[in-house]
């Protein structure tokens, strides 16, 4: 019985020093290096032929929750072309780091689509990745008479280029992983 | 299908007539008769083999043997039942023989555990066990789903391969699951996380559907898991076995090795498993990305220092790699509605693939532990264990420019424990318990992802201490017990917004858990239960401080660092028996009331990012109810064929809101014809299984609270067919095993997937353990 006393008694003592020793800190985290984050999106058009560019812009500097983005959007003329140009970039990296380059780089796995709801707007692809298939940082906006509504560009991660209708620009049966859904408001007068 | 201890097992007499010993005479008889655990019936039909002599017997209707005649000499027998957990021991004979043999037949018809050990958890809680043999014939399954088999427990699934236990509703952080008596670390926090731990490591899986575990430390609010390790019998010689499985979906085998030895200075086993798997198939099509593979080990050491002391070393580790559903991983709310609006997920092939891609998870677990005991008596003993685990974590999501090779999230876990028991029988039928414990757990996020963790890095020391007295009378078993906690918390997160810094938070917490329980035997089958249990869990992490995209789920979830500690007051009344020895009975009621129950709402605010707008979750309190039975009864028709059925029934209330509870278990019916025969031709404990399972429809959730409407209710059946030999000195045990025999497609409330795919379709698992 003392034998077990003496045992038990140094076993509550060990984990009372324990508790009484100053606690250390957990591991202080390591900010990461958040390459990978899109926070903007610039889309420029300028009209064949020449004249001034028009931009459309969304910016979300602290990425997915926390602020809201800045939105801005231009105005665009009737019965125009214009080449658009879509580029986009990692803010929270200094300088910013551009991520056109990183979906360019792996055309095959990214596509850029377009929905508008505003009448007449017509948007084709004017680049394409290794096997012809579109990618979409390269287009041609084509507006028509005066109409407002909204323009939607979605960029899928490897979606199923090979499915019906997506390399025409058709999103419904492209799958894959959205990174970036944006819409803007247009205004064609 | 219990073991008991050797002395107790074997009443052992030999009788040696003097003056007739020749040596190497062999005219000596083992004699000897069978006898159920529980009641002490003689057991007919048990095989009786002498290994090494290469003879046999088979019980009569009194349950008797004879085998002889036989040298004088070391021999290994091996004692088996249809149905029955069979028992292996070493005999030296030197004269005529004669023993008994406990074989727990009552077992099979219920699950229940035979024996109530003093003073652990199962004194008065009603619990439900899965031994070695029925594990070796699910070699197949995880830990989760081989526990589905149990009524009352359900499984949280990510797929096929993920799998957490539900048990009465309560999952994760309100589930303590005990590996080798060591509460498991580790991210549990996760709904796509499975516990890791191997159960082909264990020899015993129990399911304690109880009100709390007042020894140990960790969050339960009620029931617990436990699962152990495979003993080393005191055999001097070389044993093992060895275990191999195919299953036709997924194309997956399975090897599994064990080797033990008592030597006289110390005693050892190691033990192996090998598992892998490629993609599964649902009725209609594959599922791209779901194979598995998995490597497992476990060592085990056992030194008795004198009749007094005794030290275990155990050592075990787990590793996997879990393949996620390619067409389950998307990137907002628009790609989740495409997904739920398609009958067959994106990125489905039409060709079988074992290959493994992003998203995956990477999952090591370690675990050493150190016990050690001093019995100073059978009355009084002291054990003081060490424990040390490590859990590493990462998962790999589909990313740009190469980056699916990084992981999207990496976490390293390291906990120490240390913990000093004391038991004590005391006069009266009293038995004491106490003990104190000390646990610290060091959770970092690795900076190799190149994303903002989701939950913060934090360190914790919780310091416990408990008492439990038992009284054990002829016909009552009364427990009462109390524990006391104290936590520190040291938490360091980043901040969600730029430009990003640490952001510190210290808590401390206290609880307290009781618990009452009663256990009366009015007669030799019938007994009843009632449990009382009052318990509290402080908030975990994710809880508090996790803020942004939860990619799995496409939503934004918010912590709230405010939120309280939950308090849960949980009844429990049971009731088990048979008529006649025909007709058994079992039946378990539960009622609890969680207050201040956290879960996470959805918010009527919808926040917009660059990868679209993003429904917002934030976690809450609210006062739950959960409530329910599971009923269990089995009918012998004759000696060789009998039926089970079973239900379970859970309603989960948020008496606050008045409405239903999320991701609460629907009910299910399960039932099964079995039809055993003692011999047939070369084999004998031949078995046949047609067993069935309906999940009704969870009806109890509003719309409002899902993406989409739950899944309808499915029914499956399945068959088994088993059979023994004994082949000289190995034992070879083979099965064949059906599953959704019908090849329903069907999807489950409970399975994560089920917003993207089907469930598994039909499945053959063949298999053989062969042991020596």
């Amino acid at each position: 019985m003392r034998k077990i006393n003496s045992i038990l008694a140094l076993s509550v003592c060990s984990i009372l020093f324990f508790a009484s020793c100053e606690k250390e800190d957990p591991k202080k985290p390591v900010i990461p290096n958040e390459e990978e984050v899109i926070t903007t999106l610039n889309l420029t058009l300028t009209p064949v032929g020449g004249g001034t560019p028009v931009e459309f812009k969304f910016k979300d500097l602290d990425g997915d929750g926390g602020n809201p983005p800045e939105i801005s959007v231009g105005k665009l003329d009737t019965n125009t072309q214009y080449t658009g140009s879509l580029a986009l970039y990692n803010e929270l990296e200094s300088p910013a780091d551009t991520i056109s380059q990183e979906v360019k780089e792996e055309a095959d796995e990214h596509q850029f689509f377009f929905q508008s709801t505003a009448n007449g707007l017509t948007v084709s692809y004017d680049d394409a990745d290794g096997n012809g298939k579109p990618l979409g940082l390269a287009t041609t906006f084509t507006t028509q008479g005066a109409s407002t509504g909204t323009l939607k560009i979605t960029l899928r991660h490897e979606p199923m280029k090979e499915a019906a209708g997506v390399s025409m620009g058709d999103i419904t049966n492209a799958g894959g992983e959205t990174d970036i859904e944006v819409t803007f408001d247009v205004d064609i007068e | 299908m219990w073991i008991l201890s050797k002395r107790a097992l074997l009443s052992l007499t030999t009788s040696i007539i003097p003056g007739l010993i020749f040596a190497q005479q062999c005219l000596w008889n083992v004699t000897g008769s069978v006898k159920d655990m529980s009641t002490g019936i003689p057991i007919s039909n048990a095989h009786v083999f002498v290994k090494e002599a290469s003879l046999k017997d088979v019980t009569d209707s009194l349950g008797q043997f004879t085998i002889g005649p036989i040298c004088k000499g070391g021999y290994h027998l091996a004692i088996s039942h249809v149905g029955c957990e069979s028992q292996e021991f070493f005999l030296r004979i030197s004269g005529d023989t004669s023993i008994t043999v406990f074989l727990d037949h009552h077992g099979q018809l219920l699950n229940e555990v035979a024996l109530l050990d003093q003073g652990e958890i199962t004194a008065t809680q009603q619990s439900h066990s899965l031994h070695t043999d029925h594990i070796a014939q699910y070699s197949d399954k995880n830990l989760a789903t081989m526990l589905e088999d149990i009524s009352g427990v359900r499984t949280l699934k990510n797929g096929s391969g993920i799998a957490k236990p539900v048990v009465h509703g309560l999952y994760g952080n309100r589930l303590t699951i005990l590996n080798n008596g060591i509460a498991q670390g580790g991210q549990q926090w996760g709904a796509d996380h499975s516990p890791e731990i191997d159960p082909l490591l264990a020899n015993k899986i129990t399911v304690v559907k109880g009100v709390g575990a007042i020894e140990y430390m960790g969050n339960s609010l009620g029931s617990v898991v436990l699962v152990e390790p495979k003993r080393i019998r005191k055999e001097p010689h070389l044993h093992g076995e060895g275990r191999y499985f195919f299953e036709s979906n997924g194309l997956g085998n399975g090897l599994h090795l064990a080797l033990q030895q008592s030597h006289k200075l110390f005693a050892w086993q190691a033990v192996g498993t090998l598992k892998k798997s490629g993609d599964k198939r649902t009725a209609d099509y594959f599922l791209r990305n779901t194979g598995n593979e998995e490597a497992h080990l476990a060592l085990q050491l056992e030194k008795s220092w004198s009749k007094k002391w005794l030290s275990r070393l155990y050592f075990s580790s787990f590793n996997a790699n879990f393949g996620v559903l390619r067409g389950s991983h998307i990137g907002n709310l628009t790609d989740l509605k495409a997904a739920l609006e398609r009958d067959v997920p994106f990125y489905t092939k039409d060709k079988f693939s074992d290959a493994i891609g992003a998203p995956y998870q990477k999952v090591n677990h370690h675990l050493l532990k150190l016990h050690t005991k001093y019995s100073k008596s059978d009355k009084e003993s002291l054990d003081i264990n060490y424990a040390q685990q490590i859990n590493l974590r990462k998962e790999f999501d589909v990313r740009r420019s190469g980056r699916s090779d990084m992981p999207a999230m990496s976490l390293r876990q390291v906990s120490s424990f240390l913990e000093a028991k004391y038991r004590r029988a005391l006069a009266h039928h009293w038995s004491f318990k106490s003990g104190v414990q000390l646990n610290r757990v060091d959770n970092s996020n690795l900076p190799e992802t190149g994303i903002l963790p989701l939950i913060p890095n934090y360190l914790t020391y919780e310091y416990g201490a408990f008492g439990i007295a038992t009284k054990s009378m002829k016909k009552t078993t009364i427990q009462i017990g109390g524990r006391y906690d104290f936590e520190q918390r040291k938490v360091a997160a980043i901040s969600n917004d730029v430009p990003r810094r640490v952001i510190r938070h210290d808590k401390e917490y206290q609880a307290i858990s009781a618990m009452a329980g009663m256990r009366h035997e009015f007669n030799q089958t019938w007994n009843m239960s009632y449990n009382l249990g009052f318990a509290t869990r402080n908030p975990e992490v994710n809880e508090l401080y996790s803020n942004g995209l939860h990619q799995g789920v496409s939503g934004i979830e918010e912590g709230d660092p405010e939120l309280l500690k939950e308090v849960s007051l949980k009844h429990t009344w049971s009731l088990k028996g048979d008529i006649k020895g025909k007709l058994f009975f079992e039946g378990l009621f539960y009622y609890q009331n969680i207050d201040d129950y956290i879960f996470i709402n959805p918010q009527d605010e919808v926040r917009l990012t660059i990868r679209g707008a993003f429904p917002v979750f934030k976690y809450e309190q609210t006062d739950a109810r959960l409530m329910g039975f599971d009923v269990t009864a089995t009918y012998q028709a004759s000696e060789r064929m009998y039926f089970k059925g079973s239900y379970s029934y859970l309603d989960g209330y948020d008496r606050k809101h008045q409405m239903p509870l999320v991701y609460m278990p629907s009910n299910h019916l399960k039932g099964s014809f079995n039809y055993q025969i003692p011999s047939l031709g070369k084999f004998h404990n031949v078995e046949f299984q047609v067993n069935s399972r309906y999940v009704f429809e969870q009806t109890n959730l509003l719309p409002s609270q899902d993406f989409v409407a739950p899944p309808a209710g499915y029914h499956l059946l399945g068959l088994n067919v088993s059979a023994e030999r004994q082949l000289r000195k190995l034992r070879l045990v083979s099965f064949i095993r059906m599953e959704n025999l019908g090849n329903v497609a069907y999807r489950d409330y409970l399975n994560r997937q089920r917003y993207f795919a089907d469930d598994l379709g039909f499945n053959l698992i063949a298999g053989f353990n062969l042991k020596f």
